[in-house]
């Protein structure tokens, strides 16, 4: 369970550039819930995960994993219960490391680095059945240099990392939109398959309407860094993407939608 | 291109002939610095001069602890350990302080010459004449042995031969640790390390760790170069690692552009080959030409230009040729 209790954060705080990129933002994720979130450029919604994950610090506001305070905990700390993957396919993944030495690290997770070599081979059999699920043909390329790769295979491989010790939580920011539509499916539907198996609670940022209104149990949408709206229950289930155009739309300040978020 | 290159470093071999065979003994002395700057630019992808400290502080070390009837064995350890706190010093002024790696390494250097002094009790200079030192305690009977098998005319050599055949089998034990190291778990954060920080923050993983202990194996390895150009030379010197980075980063591009390595091993043996092949190189050029030893380091200069620039203006004439259709 994620809980935020009024988090803000605030850039370049006291200068004439002083931007408020969160402000008392509360959010709770429920254990084996899944939310999308939406929002235009500049919402705060990357802030919003930076401030989770550890990378950005908040001014005020609490953050909670389980029980367990998190707020102030260094990034690497942190991740060990968070799992993140970015737009970009190359930050997920270490190009002049092979695949199998890219799941090694991954498999790291939660203890230190020792002097053992990189991988057992109860672990390397468990490896290769992850990949076999997939089927994208990477379980019998172990050994081939991650920077070989296309977009969609080193997501897909950055997904199976970022799962593969069970983290609490799995962020996930506009993971697929760097990736052409045959790609982005194959990675979507190994997302929601890793998600259920696990029983995780997944945050995604996604720039799709249709994302949106197609996976998870809520829809949450930002602006100006603070959460404008919720959908969820019954009002979700029978949500569509023209009703998500509507509502933004009937935000105040006019806020803009790209043709991407229209039309994806 | 590489075949040019390769016919140019074999004809520079062939013409050597038994000119000077010091200079491949000196390579393999010089070769564990190339692995300094293979370590800290290209694996840690971290910009760190701390090798022109490193080097004169692990000889001087080494030197002293000689000079004060240690074994050299232990002697070249302690090297290892001075140029590891020399990397360590680095890594935390840029940790703590956040100030980037090549402004880190200047200060560190700056501050390494003082420290290199006080090694060595306030001389600039030890002598190691008489010493008992990895050479020394095996050339006579190895002069013996060879002068035994050859005849009279390999007397000349048999420093030379030594020194290949002790440093060689030095330099590849040590090869062989970092080939193992690079590839267990500390191996593989510090190689994502210099590739995708970011991932290795998301893996849990302490970077900053990842960079310290880097740092310090590295310019270890700069301290155990140190120590066995020392007992080569016979004398340690404060002044010793004057523009080392230089011969590495030319030993690094050397290495990549005749040997195109691509796996961790072949990266390794591609930084040794080309400081033997800068050193080679540069030998060659000082008895082709006749030159003074006042000129070594206008030539080191010279040497390392070649090496970064022929591929830049081989890629420009191609560019150029295809333009015009060719």
């Amino acid at each position: 369970m994620l809980s935020l209790d009024q988090v803000s954060v605030t850039f370049n705080a006291g200068t004439p550039n002083e931007v408020r990129a969160l402000r008392d933002i509360s959010l709770l994720v429920e254990d084996g819930e899944f939310v999308t979130v939406i929002g235009s450029n500049g919402a705060g919604k990357s802030t919003l995960f930076n401030v989770i994950s550890g990378a950005a610090e908040p001014d005020s506001g609490h953050i909670q994993l389980d029980e367990e305070d998190i707020t102030y905990w260094p990034e690497h700390r942190r991740s060990h219960d968070i799992g993140r993957v970015f737009q970009d396919p190359r930050l997920g993944t270490c190009p002049g490391l092979t695949i199998r030495e890219n799941l090694s690290l991954a498999a790291i997770h939660g203890r230190n680095a020792g002097f053992r070599r990189d991988v057992k081979m109860a672990e390397e059999s468990w490896f290769f059945e992850q990949l076999e699920r997939q089927h994208l043909g990477l379980e019998n390329r172990l050994d081939a240099d991650v920077a070989l790769l296309s977009g969609g295979q080193r997501q897909a491989i950055t997904l199976v990392m970022a799962t593969l010790t069970k983290p609490k939580l799995l962020l996930l920011d506009e993971h697929t939109a760097a990736l052409d539509p045959n790609a982005a499916e194959q990675v979507i539907a190994l997302t929601q398959e890793l998600a259920e198996a696990n029983d995780l609670c997944v945050v995604m940022i996604t720039h799709s309407m249709q994302q949106a209104c197609d996976l998870g149990d809520r829809v949450i949408m930002m602006n100006r860094g603070r959460i404008e709206f919720e959908i969820a229950g019954e009002e979700r289930k029978n949500l569509q993407p023209a009703d998500l155009i509507d509502r933004f739309h009937s935000l105040a300040d006019g806020t803009e939608l790209t043709d991407a978020q229209l039309l994806g | 291109m590489r075949g040019i290159l390769l016919a140019v470093v074999v004809a520079g071999f062939m013409s050597l002939g038994n000119v000077n065979i010091g200079a491949i003994g000196q390579g393999l002395g010089y070769a564990l610095a190339g692995v300094t700057v293979f370590m800290t630019f290209r694996v840690l992808g971290f910009v760190d001069l701390t090798v022109d400290g490193a080097f004169p502080i692990g000889g001087a070390a080494c030197a002293i602890l000689i000079v004060n009837g240690h074994s050299p064995e232990f002697a070249v350890l302690m090297g290892f350990v001075a140029g590891a706190l020399t990397g360590l010093a680095t890594a935390l002024i840029d940790i703590i302080f956040k100030i980037e790696g090549l402004l880190a390494s200047i200060i560190v250097i700056t501050a390494a010459y003082t420290v290199t002094l006080h090694v060595m009790e306030g001389k600039s200079n030890i002598p190691l004449l008489g010493e008992e030192t990895l050479i020394s305690r095996h050339s006579k009977a190895f002069r013996t042995w060879l002068v035994e098998q050859f005849g009279d005319q390999m007397r000349r050599q048999s420093t030379n031969l030594l020194e290949i055949i002790l440093f060689g089998f030095i330099v590849l034990i040590v090869l062989g640790i970092l080939y193992w190291f690079l590839r267990t778990e500390i191996g593989l954060a510090i190689r994502a390390t210099g590739k995708n920080p970011q991932m290795v923050r998301a893996t849990g993983l302490n970077h900053n760790m990842m960079i310290v202990i880097g740092l310090m194996v590295a310019n270890g390895l700069a301290g155990v170069a140190g120590s066995l150009v020392v007992q080569q030379f016979g004398f340690a010197d404060v002044s010793l690692g004057f523009g080392l980075i230089v011969r590495g980063l030319a030993a690094v591009i050397i290495g990549e552009v005749l040997l195109r390595p691509r796996t961790v091993g072949q990266l390794l043996i591609a930084a040794v080959t080309g400081m033997l092949v800068f050193d080679i190189s540069r030998a060659w050029i000082f008895s082709a030409l006749d030159l003074p030893t006042t000129d070594i380091q206008f030539v080191s200069a010279l040497v390392v230009l070649a090496a970064l620039g022929a591929p830049r203006l081989y890629d420009r004439w191609k560019a150029y040729r295809q333009r015009l259709g060719g």
